[in-house]
């Protein structure tokens, strides 16, 4: 059963055609990785995804509602405010430069959302808060500022901070890009932890370790199509399509 | 020493109307500042551009010649008002552009990724300019903020233009009166004061912001 299903999603930035028709299906407890070279658009389409990015048409399905599909002309008509305000809720993301709020401490960070937007109270928020900071290694650094933590913590605080809100999908849009190598894997295992626990997770990422180790599926992205999707092993250890096999060569060159 | 004991109580009369007038309009001037610039950011065109038009007018023309326009140019209207009205009006709609200014670029030099986690945490607009994004620009507009602040208790010596009775006016009529210089060399020591006040008071402030990066 699908919990989330986005058919023929296309994106235009002016003339810049970055999703040309993307469908794809995420069934309850499974993690997806979307993998491609830069400026393949699979960020753009993550974020199309909670509607940080509005498209131009096709549809995407949220547990069973839908948050945009297209109108009689073709065109991508958008649900009531309302409706996606909720569905959006259900779906917590985890973005590349952490964005957490400087001036507020890391506690207050994950208290925020659940008081003002679910009406949490505070007791219980930061109960909640307390557990996820322990979840993610972090129970001692509730009072600390987000400068004070270094790029990896700071970063699973900014899955803490998602997770307070109790969302049923996580996305991450390459959680660990703005790491220094040597802090990726503290991120990694707190992600490794979340698929273990059945999480329906979406990850943009250029981990091919741990799209291979931790992902069901794995979609490979170019130009704004996707090129070639699979289990994870036969996408990664044997791709079928040139262009798929000319970046996992390089990408793995690089190593 | 004697003539001191004699100005200084005139002096002082002078400071305490430009206080007031520095005073009154900086705390309208202060929360106007920042809804002018919400206005000027807002996506609703017509807004946004009356707001632009409203700034290039009250940055575009001297403040005294505001000062004169609000004070003589109602009046011909038949429109009333006494002198330090007309003066903080003067103020107020002047000070308000040029914050309006400095606190839009406080506002945009926040990261697009602010407003993203908020928005994806589901928080409304009101929340998230509220407890999100204005907090942090005001931290970062401080040192801007200092300056205009600064320069509103100076332009405050204007007012004499409508023949409103400031230190500045004081102590010209002083020096004037009594053919001395000593009258201007005690108005430059109270502004020095005042100016070095606020500046404590905005070094306290940065301070207190600090807390964070």
């Amino acid at each position: 059963m699908h919990i989330l299903k986005a058919t023929d999603v296309y994106k235009k930035f002016q003339n810049n055609e970055v999703l040309k028709g993307i469908s794809m299906q995420v069934d309850k407890g499974e993690v997806i990785a979307i993998i491609g070279p830069s400026g393949s658009g699979k960020s753009t389409f993550l974020r199309c995804l909670n509607r940080l990015e509005t498209i131009d048409s096709g549809s995407i399905e949220i547990e069973g509602e839908y948050m945009v599909k297209n109108g009689p002309d073709g065109k991508a008509v958008y649900s009531p405010e309302k409706d996606i305000a909720h569905m959006r809720l259900k779906m917590g993301m985890v973005f590349q430069s952490f964005n957490l709020f400087p001036h507020k401490s890391v506690l207050e960070n994950l208290m925020m959302a659940p008081v003002l937007v679910n009406k949490t109270n505070p007791a219980t928020a930061r109960e909640t808060a307390m557990m996820f900071l322990d979840k993610v290694g972090l129970s001692q650094n509730g009072h600390n500022y987000p400068f004070e933590l270094s790029g990896g913590m700071q970063q699973r605080v900014a899955i803490a901070r998602a997770l307070c809100m109790n969302p049923d999908i996580m996305c991450f849009d390459e959680p660990t890009s703005a790491l220094d190598p040597e802090l990726t894997g503290e991120v990694l295992q707190v992600m490794k932890d979340l698929a273990m626990e059945h999480m329906t997770m979406v990850v943009v990422t250029h981990e091919m370790g741990f799209a291979r180790e931790v992902a069901q599926r794995v979609i490979f992205m170019d130009e704004g199509l996707i090129v070639e999707e699979g289990r994870a092993e036969e996408v990664l250890i044997n791709p079928q399509q040139a262009r798929t096999q000319e970046f996992l060569s390089k990408v793995l060159m690089a190593r | 020493m004697d003539y001191l004991a004699l100005l200084l109580p005139f002096m002082l009369e002078g400071t305490i109307i430009t206080l007031k007038l520095f005073l009154l309009a900086l705390i309208m001037v202060l929360p106007l500042g920042v809804v002018l610039a919400l206005a000027r950011l807002s996506k609703f065109q017509p807004l946004n551009v009356t707001t632009q038009f409203y700034i290039w007018v009250f940055r575009g023309t001297p403040l005294l010649l505001q000062l004169l326009f609000i004070y003589f140019g109602l009046g011909i209207i038949g429109i009333n008002i006494d002198r330090f009205t007309a003066a903080v009006v003067a103020f107020i709609l002047n000070y308000t552009a040029y914050l309006a200014e400095v606190y839009r670029s406080g506002i945009q030099s926040i990261d697009q990724g602010q407003f993203e986690a908020a928005d994806v945490l589901g928080l409304s607009r009101w929340q998230t300019l509220s407890r999100i994004i204005l907090p942090q620009m005001v931290k970062r507009v401080l040192p801007p903020i200092s300056n205009e602040v600064i320069n509103l208790i100076k332009d405050t010596s204007l007012v004499y233009a409508i023949g409103i009775s400031e230190l500045l006016r004081v102590a010209k009529i002083a020096a004037v009166r009594d053919a001395l210089f000593v009258p201007f060399i005690v108005a430059a020591v109270f502004y020095l004061v005042m100016t070095a006040v606020i500046q404590q008071f905005f070094k306290w402030l940065e301070n207190r912001y600090a807390y964070y990066r």
